[in-house]
């Protein structure tokens, strides 16, 4: 990435911490608002799921694949699920092409952990022969427009694609190898993490920060939560540090903020029932 | 590990009745829709639907070239990156770039170099990147039109737009515009790219097994489908503007609604503003005349204002005299009004003397 300077100026700097420190935000915002959330699902013909997911003017376009091979050695009868990121330059100025750098395979990696760690995919039903085949799921977020906060967009669209997907069932024939059955089905998904990412200045915590803000934050620190209202993963960013007090006020409001954004989007209806 | 359901591969591409599978006529388009200005980041930015294509490309620069080593000191570099998103096929792709998206890349921006005037821009770079959501046959060309169509978008001067299209045969048949099931069974495929003002080909490529009269009537096809697409090309560069200027129009009824307010407000300020100062120096005067009044006393002060602070000696003598007697040049006339007419005559040649002798 660029130096954070060339994009925002001195100026625009001091003036988003003077308004941060004052409880205001750049955008107009409050400091615990989030942004608007728009969902697309189904529009990738070729993907077994897809989703395109507008957060304010962000945007993430994610789309699920399947492979069939071996199970980890560890997990014989479970499938896997993969989430990959990409930056595409297309996104931003500051992206450059090439293979992902270690901001992208963080970003892969937290949003990977937010859905393994939650329950979220049933992955027993991955497994067509324990131990020799199972289904692998590759997630694959591509960045499109980047505004700050690719986190939430990235774990919105990933299990928005993911509750899209429908997978051809797989039967053993007479050599043991897996076959299409004819038929398509959903996934089976129990729990829908979702993330919600914070960014902090001085002593300023303010959710879902924008681009400018993003620029010019010290830190910031995401959180998956399920619907249980458990937080199920937090990854921190950047060089501020936290006092455990401020983790535990920012958990409560992210949770509060997931409810919130849970009942709004309700991420359910993006699920496509097969028509085979 | 091959996948659970594979693509159909028999060779057939027509129905019964004798049109292509998807009900085309042999030298019918694909329905094509494109969109400029989806990428609010990029300088200029495409999305094009050809068919099931779906293609966005975008435009960064001119700009600095990275690495420096790459740069020309007599004239700028264009750059394409054509990528395919991992899910944009029936088998998932690997991330990483292949030799196909490489040499795409290459023919793509050989396409667009001759239609852009590089030399304008020496020591710099324009980026064009394409990223293929969904692949459905064709994608090079659709690529080109959707990265021309960015280019425009991003206000980079251009001879023409460029339009990409296909011919290709299956079954025997020429035809216009592969689709995926075309593209992978059929007999040939020649990607065209059109420069449109003179409708030159800056892309060709063929594979396959045609004759030259064949491969001639897919030229003309080809041709042919261009023209309809870069129609399409216009219109969607003119909706960009049509759309700002509707948005435009509707900010200027909403602004029309709260101004006559304004200005009333605006007209009231600066007359309570003057009036009092004209009203002090002209208590006597009427009404009628204080649009005059506010005149004069402007004159009375712009001289003051600008002249004072910058002259010297002799000259700041000479130019308080101006102001002065423009003043009461000004306040007679004000006060005189009508009948002062003739007694204006002497004090402005008194004026004038003493300026005259100073030089």
């Amino acid at each position: 990435m660029m130096d954070i300077n060339d994009v925002v100026s001195n100026l625009e700097r001091n003036y988003i911490l003077k308004l941060l420190k004052q409880g205001k935000r750049i955008d107009g915002r409050g400091l615990f608002e989030y942004r608007e959330v728009k969902i697309k699902t189904g529009f990738i013909p070729k993907a077994e799921g897809s989703a395109d997911v507008f957060l304010g003017d962000t945007r993430v376009m994610c789309g699920v694949k399947y492979d069939i091979g071996a199970p980890f050695s560890d997990n014989p009868d479970k499938g896997v699920c993969t989430v990959m990121t990409e930056y595409v330059p297309i996104a931003s100025p500051m992206f450059e092409p090439g293979r992902p750098d270690e901001v992208a395979i963080q970003l892969a990696r937290v949003v990977d952990r937010g859905i393994r760690h939650t329950n979220c995919i049933d992955y027993k039903k991955l497994c067509i022969k324990e131990g020799e085949y199972v289904y692998i799921l590759f997630v694959d977020c591509y960045m499109m427009d980047y505004f700050g906060n690719l986190t939430d967009a990235s774990a919105i669209a990933a299990i928005a694609a993911l509750l899209n997907t429908n997978l051809p069932g797989a039967k053993l024939n007479e050599k043991g190898e897996p076959e299409w059955d004819g038929t398509y089905a959903p996934l089976t998904i129990y729990e829908i993490p979702l993330s919600i990412s914070f960014g902090k200045v001085g002593d300023v915590i303010f959710v879902d920060p924008n681009l400018s803000e993003e620029m010019v934050l010290d830190g910031s620190i995401a959180f998956a939560v399920d619907e249980k209202k458990q937080v199920t993963s937090i990854q921190k960013y950047g060089s501020a540090t936290w006092t455990v007090n401020e983790i535990m006020e920012t958990s409560k409001k992210a949770i509060e903020i997931a409810d919130e954004l849970r009942a709004k989007l309700k991420l359910r209806q993006h699920v496509q029932q097969s028509n085979s | 590990m091959p996948i659970l359901v594979p693509e159909p591969h028999d060779e057939v591409c027509f129905r019964e009745d004798g049109k292509r599978l998807d009900g085309r006529a042999v030298d019918e388009l694909r329905p094509f829709s494109c969109e400029v200005g989806v990428i609010k980041n990029a300088q200029g930015s495409a999305l094009v639907r050809h068919g099931k294509n779906l293609i966005y490309a975008a435009i960064y620069g001119p700009r600095e070239v990275h690495p420096r080593h790459l740069a020309r000191p007599d004239r700028g570099i264009l750059r394409v990156y054509y990528r395919m998103a991992t899910f944009s096929v029936h088998e998932r792709k690997s991330p990483a770039p292949n030799r196909r998206e490489n040499e795409i890349s290459k023919v793509i921006r050989e396409a667009l170099e001759p239609v852009l005037f590089l030399e304008a821009y020496p020591d710099s770079q324009i980026e064009v990147y394409i990223e293929v959501i969904a692949a459905d046959g064709g994608t090079r060309c659709a690529s080109t039109t959707a990265a021309s169509l960015a280019l425009a978008d991003a206000g980079i001067p251009m001879k023409s737009m460029v339009v990409g299209v296909a011919a290709g045969k299956a079954q025997g048949k020429v035809l216009l515009d592969l689709g995926d099931k075309e593209d992978k069974v059929g007999q040939a495929d020649i990607p065209c790219v059109v420069v449109m003002k003179d409708k030159s080909i800056s892309l060709l490529q063929f594979d396959g097994e045609m004759t030259l009269e064949e491969m001639k009537l897919g030229f003309e096809y080809v041709l042919k489908g261009a023209e309809i697409i870069y129609q399409k090309q216009l219109e969607a560069l003119r909706e960009k503007y049509n759309k700002i200027s509707r948005q435009a129009e509707i900010e200027d009824a909403e602004l029309s609604k709260e101004t006559p307010k304004e200005e009333k407000t605006a007209s009231e300020s600066t007359d309570t503003a003057v009036s009092p100062e004209s009203s002090d120096i002209f208590k006597s005067d009427v009404e009628a005349e204080s649009a005059e009044n506010t005149r004069s006393a402007e004159i009375n002060e712009t001289p003051e204002a600008s002249e004072t602070p910058s002259t010297e000696g002799s000259e700041t003598k000479t130019s308080q005299e101006d102001v002065s007697s423009v003043g009461k040049e000004a306040k007679e006339e004000n006060t005189l009004s009508e009948e002062s007419a003739p007694s204006e005559v002497p004090p402005q040649a008194g004026e004038d003397n003493p300026t005259g002798d100073d030089k």
